[in-house]
């Protein structure tokens, strides 16, 4: 059985291996000018002659190297320095008793100093504005339009003459239509400045389309009233075409908020996906109510801090190696638990309750015994961080992402198994008729085994992604338990896409009650709509048929 | 009057001699407690602190509890793992009239707020909390809020015929979702702080020796009375109607018993005896907080019932005061064990002795008779 | 029926049809007329006609699949008819009422596993059983009263199980728990007995036992068996129906029917 698994887990470990590739990576620059030829122009910082400071700056600011921008920045936050003995100027931080040096062109440590050691690069006022523009203005160059994008918001915020005429330039050479957009709007912000009447209303009609909240700024000022009630923009046309503006820019603002509930809805529900078609093959397919399947959860998590812990350079890989050895350490945990409890407790299924519970807390207070009971951080790989910006108001956290993705992906794997492989098939034998599917010549017992430690293998795997949303410890099992068998009761008990269904659907109604009631209402809120549910339909949203349904 | 009384006692006990060994026990232990507390002196190795009398008036609510859940479990058959939810709303019912008694003498010095509502910049008293500085009003709601909590979760919950392993998930669920909303500052019971610095009851300063005799004796009575009561009830047709649906819930709705109706009831008796056993607690332990809604104390009381030996009542009560004095002393000594403990006890109990300690001596008594009839040689005993 | 102080009982109570409402002044207790019901396309029952009368012992026999359960469902209100109509008595239309409803009117059944309460005593399950207020508080103050009792000790004396009165359900042999069943049926006050396969699973002797006793019922109340047990059949049947394909084959005496040419097909030639 473990060959049949490993082997789904490889495809889909692939997979997800081909999406995290897929992710933007930033891009790198293509550096026009060499290292060397760099580190000559920084070195005339070292004059103590502002203007002579100012020249270097925009001789700087036509070099298009990679660490430009970053020298300029160091700069401008008084990090620049130059060391005394050498006059080699350095990147400077503080530390708790000396500073940290790094070479501002290659960006490499170079080791520590004592305060005495270096000087500091000054800047005047002058300087700043000089600074900031030419920063501005190699971002908008850069070519990353990632870059761009943030020189773009950069310049939205603070306005000068010189920073617009920048933005022109750069709106000329501008390829992506995302910074292309963004540029015309602060354009348009600008044109709101322009006495034309006609150019104005045309800015507002385009500012309309933007979700900058600097925008939406200005629009609000621009229908506000003064302490006398006069409005502070005295043209009604223009004011009606700020009101027509703000409405649009709110409506769309208002679409992405529900999308991203709806995300995080989605989110939530996946997380309770994993948890529970864990507990739709214990519980649904076995009848097998198993309290420790929190615990077992737990130990996946564990297991992922473990792996970390022993391939601390390779944080990135970790997961593809947490998941296959979770799953195996849980499944492990499951098969052992019901060879040596459950077993004896087929058909008592208050007792089994019982006692899986009592296994539950032994669980837990063997985390605490090892690990200690405090939480353990687990964490996160590079390619999981980050979030994926649609725009300045929706933005989509790629941890949350995966863990969708990766969800459906287990829960395909699950009903491939169930549905094409012979152990698939043995255990809906089982489940339906035991003794006839003895005699068949089905060994039950071992079946039983394995489907329970299918369903805590997944427990495992759920727990591997949950370390990479919460923190890790003991408690960590107990906080999913109720909720994952609410999406199975609610589900349809042994029915799998009654889970699926289930469990995003409880996820997205969560997520939606919980701004209008707050957290804690929202689950009773969930618990009691639950319980109103089973009224009406005692067998779940999609009760299993025939006979075997019958008590 | 009490000549009646002690007649339908008497009736009562007749078939139960578990319960009238429990009843002696008890009779003898309320007699000897106040004796060894208050007569005998300090000096003397007989002599028992008010920490022991509090600690064994302590066991004595949790049995009153287990009673309550073996009505329930054993009887009814319903897995209730949510009955601390009514203990922990009894103790907060009572809580309340103690946190009004305090008065003035708070730390903020309010005349009517408790401290906590000061600290939280509340104004004025929530409107839930008028009615708490009455005595009488606290016992009724004792009484009410268990009751009222247990008649719509198990009007809702019966009507639909959600049973077995259904049922005791979703009143975990119930117990789970009151700590959260109790945790809750906004909901003006304390936080995660709960209620405490309680000062004195009816005007008894609870830190006196003789208030806590007498509390302690008080949950001796209510211990006495909680089981009569629930062995009236068992040993009546009702009692017989509700066992019979448990083992055959659709036979006995079949011959026109409204299951659902007996349920209910039974359901919310229980869950007053939990509240009353919670409102006695709450003042010998002085403080009453969320933790007490948490799904492992309702999961204890269910361990305590089944090692004792469910569907007896007095094995509730014997597992009560066994686990809980377990729990004492493991907590003390090796508290890191503890859980280890309880968890091997919950799988142990349920493999090895589903019928409790009261089964286990059932059995060798059974054992012993069968040996003994077999030895004399009355009967062809198999 | 008389239920004034239980509020909780009233809402189920409003239902009950009046007291002695079955009419057979035309003689048939139970009327089937041109009953069908299918399930997925497959004709369970198919435009059966069957009238059982008053007080008489009626056996419906019939290969697998002949529509015998989904009779027996169709009069218990379990399964409702596509078409046709089930009258009980003259003027009760089964198919309105709901299965609580059924039973209060007096048409009780005997499924073919016996449930009964396994650990009550014989006697309990009998107390259990029989009419009386059914609300809760009435059920915690009860106390039996002669009449109660004496009615207990002849259903006890007619199911043959004086003797284990005492004895928890759970120890009776298979038999005796089928009678105890029936006994519980009794207690009720049926007007009419529907009777799943009552011997299977039983010795000669207690075979013998319950045509005896379903025998001494028949005249008080109105029995209707379903076996497959023909030798069992004939020890009692005055009148037997056979059903094939969800509508009647034959009907008659024994004879009549085994020397039915199409009854032998079915029954041979299949």
């Amino acid at each position: 059985m473990p060959r049949l698994f490993t082997h789904t887990w490889i495809q889909g470990l692939g997979m997800l291996f081909l999406l995290a590739c897929l992710a933007p990576a930033p891009v790198m620059a293509q550096d026009a000018v060499t290292d060397q030829e760099l580190r000559d122009t920084v070195a005339g910082l070292t004059n103590s002659d502002f203007s002579a400071k100012q020249t270097v700056i925009e001789q700087l600011m036509r070099m298009p190297h990679r660490r430009s921008a970053a020298i300029l920045t160091a700069m401008l936050n008084g990090d620049l320095h130059y060391r005394k003995d050498d006059e080699h100027v350095v990147i400077a931080q503080a530390g708790e008793a000396d500073y940290r040096l790094t070479d501002p062109v290659t960006g490499e440590d170079l080791g520590s100093t004592e305060k005495s050691g270096i000087r500091k690069i000054t800047v005047n006022n002058q300087l700043r504005g000089v600074l900031r523009n030419a920063i501005g203005q190699l971002n908008l160059s850069s070519d990353d339009p990632a870059d761009r994008l943030a020189a773009v918001r950069e310049t939205i915020k603070d306005m000068s003459p010189s920073s617009i005429e920048l933005l022109r330039a750069a709106l000329a050479r501008e390829k992506d239509s995302r910074v292309l957009e963004q540029m015309q709007n602060a354009l348009a912000l600008v044109d709101m400045g322009n006495p034309d009447k006609a150019v104005r209303l045309g800015a507002l009609e385009r500012l309309g389309g933007s979700l900058e909240p600097e925008v939406r700024n200005r629009l609000a000022a621009l229908i506000e009233q003064d302490g006398n009630g006069a409005f502070i923009e005295a043209d009604p046309d223009i004011r009606q075409a700020a009101t027509v503006a703000l409405a649009r820019i709110d409506n769309r603002v208002k679409i992405f908020g529900l999308i991203e509930t709806v995300f995080f809805g989605i989110s939530l529900g996946s997380v309770l996906l994993l948890a529970a078609i864990g507990l739709a093959i214990t519980f649904g397919v076995m009848g097998v109510i198993n309290m420790a399947h929190g615990e077992l959860m737990m130990i996946g998590a564990y297991t992922t801090y473990v792996v970390q812990l022993m391939m601390p350079a390779h944080i990135d890989l970790s997961l593809f190696v947490a998941v296959p050895l979770a799953f195996i350490v849980a499944g492990l945990f499951g098969i052992a638990i019901e060879r040596g409890v459950i077993r004896f407790l087929y058909g008592r299924p208050l007792e089994t309750l019982l006692a899986t519970f009592g296994i539950s807390l032994v669980l837990q207070q063997l985390v605490r015994s090892i690990f200690s009971p405090l939480n353990r951080s687990v964490a996160t790989p590079s390619w999981m961080s980050g979030s994926l910006e649609i725009n300045s108001v929706l933005s989509l956290t790629y941890n949350r992402l995966y863990i969708v993705l990766f969800s459906l992906l287990v829960f395909a794997a699950l009903l491939l198994i169930l549905k094409k492989s012979t152990l698939g098939l043995q255990v809906r034998a089982v489940a339906q008729n035991r003794a006839m599917a003895r005699a068949m010549g089905v060994r039950s017992g071992w079946v039983d085994a394995l489907t329970f430690g299918l369903g805590s293998g997944i427990a495992g795997v759920a727990g591997v992604a949950l370390s990479q949303l919460t923190n890790v410890g003991p408690n960590l099992g107990q906080a999913y338990i109720i909720d994952s068998f609410m999406v199975v009761v609610f589900g349809g008990v042994g029915n799998l896409w009654g889970t699926l269904v289930g469990a995003l659907s409880l996820g997205v109604l969560n997520k939606f009650l919980e701004p209008w009631a707050g957290a804690v209402l929202a689950k009773i809120v969930v618990l009691v709509a639950i319980i109103l549910f089973i009224q009406k339909r005692p067998r779940g949203l999609f009760p299993q048929k025939g006979r075997a349904a019958e008590d | 009057m009490s000549m009646l009384s002690h007649g339908i006692v008497r009736t009562l006990l007749e078939s139960d001699r578990g319960g009238r060994i429990f009843l002696l026990i008890l009779a003898a232990v309320a007699l000897a407690i106040p004796v060894a507390n208050l007569v005998i002196p300090e000096s003397s190795s007989l002599h028992l602190s008010a920490y022991t009398v509090t600690l064994l008036g302590k066991y004595l609510c949790y049995a009153l509890l287990a009673v309550a859940l073996d009505l329930i479990w054993g009887y009814c058959g319903i897995l209730s793992l949510g009955h601390g939810a009514f203990f922990a709303l009894g103790g907060y019912a009572m809580g309340m009239y103690l946190m009004r008694q305090i008065g003035d003498r708070g730390v903020y010095g309010h005349p009517e707020l408790p401290d906590f509502m000061v600290f939280l910049n509340w104004q004025e008293l929530p409107w839930y909390w008028y009615g708490f500085d009455q005595f009488w009003f606290a016992l009724l709601m004792i009484a009410l809020a268990p009751g009222l909590l247990a008649f719509v979760f198990g009007w809702f919950a019966f009507r639909s015929r959600v049973t077995g392993v259904y049922l005791s998930i979703i009143t975990q669920a119930l117990t789970f979702a009151l700590m959260l909303a109790f945790f809750r500052n906004d909901m003006g019971f304390g936080g995660n702080n709960g209620l405490t610095d309680f000062k004195d009851i009816l005007g008894f300063n609870l830190q006196s020796d003789t208030t806590r005799v007498a509390l302690f004796l008080l949950s001796a009575l209510a211990l006495a009375l909680g089981y009569l009561v629930s062995r009236y009830i068992v040993n009546s047709k009702l009692g017989r109607v509700v066992v019979a649906v448990r083992d055959a819930e659709s036979r006995a709705r079949f011959i026109g018993y409204r299951v659902e109706h007996y349920k209910l009831w039974v359901f919310v008796f229980s869950a007053v005896l939990a509240g009353i056993a919670g409102a006695l607690y709450v003042p010998q332990v002085g403080i009453i907080n969320p933790s007490e809604f948490s799904p492992l104390n309702s999961i204890e009381l269910v361990v305590c019932v089944a090692v004792g030996g469910r569907g007896t009542l007095y094995g509730a009560v014997l597992g009560a005061v066994l686990v809980n004095y377990a729990k004492t002393w493991f907590t003390t000594e090796f508290p890191e064990v503890w859980l280890f403990a309880l968890g091997g006890l919950f799988v142990l109990v349920t493999i090895l002795m589903p019928q409790g300690i009261v089964g286990l001596f059932a059995r060798l008594r059974g054992r012993a008779a069968a040996r003994k009839s077999a030895e004399s040689g009355a009967g062809e005993a198999t | 029926m008389s239920d004034g102080q239980d509020p909780m009982n009233a809402e189920g109570m409003a239902h009950t049809p009046p007291e002695g409402g079955v009419d057979t002044s035309h003689g048939p207790i139970l009327y089937l007329e041109n009953v069908s019901v299918s399930f997925d396309g497959f004709k369970a029952l198919n435009e059966l006609t069957l009238y059982v009368d008053d007080g008489e012992l009626r056996c419906i026999i019939g290969p697998n699949g002949a529509g015998k359960t989904t009779m027996m469902d169709v009069i218990t209100g379990k399964t409702r008819p596509d078409a046709g109509t089930v009258f009980f008595g003259q003027t009760l239309d089964l198919a309105r009422l709901s299965e609580h409803e059924i039973a209060s009117a007096g048409i009780w059944r005997k499924f073919q596993k016996p449930t009964i309460f396994l650990a009550h005593t014989v006697f309990e399950n009998l107390e259990l059983a029989m009419q009386a207020d059914k609300g809760v508080w009435a059920s915690l103050r009860a106390c039996l009263s002669a009449e109660q009792r004496d009615r207990i000790d002849e259903v006890l004396a007619l199911i043959g199980l004086i003797g284990q009165r005492g004895l928890r359900a759970q120890s009776l042999s298979h038999g005796q728990k089928q009678w105890l069943e029936i006994g519980m049926l009794l207690m009720q006050n049926p007007r009419l007995l529907l009777v799943d396969e009552p011997v299977a699973g039983m010795t000669h002797q207690e075979m013998d036992r319950t045509a005896e006793l379903l025998t001494s019922l028949a005249g008080r109340h109105s029995v209707v068996v379903v076996e497959h047990d023909m030798d069992f059949v004939r020890s009692i049947a005055r009148k037997v129906t056979v059903l094939h394909e969800g509508s009647v084959l034959a009907e008659g005496s024994m004879d009549q029917v085994q020397s039915d040419p199409r009854v032998i097909e079915v029954y041979l030639g299949a």
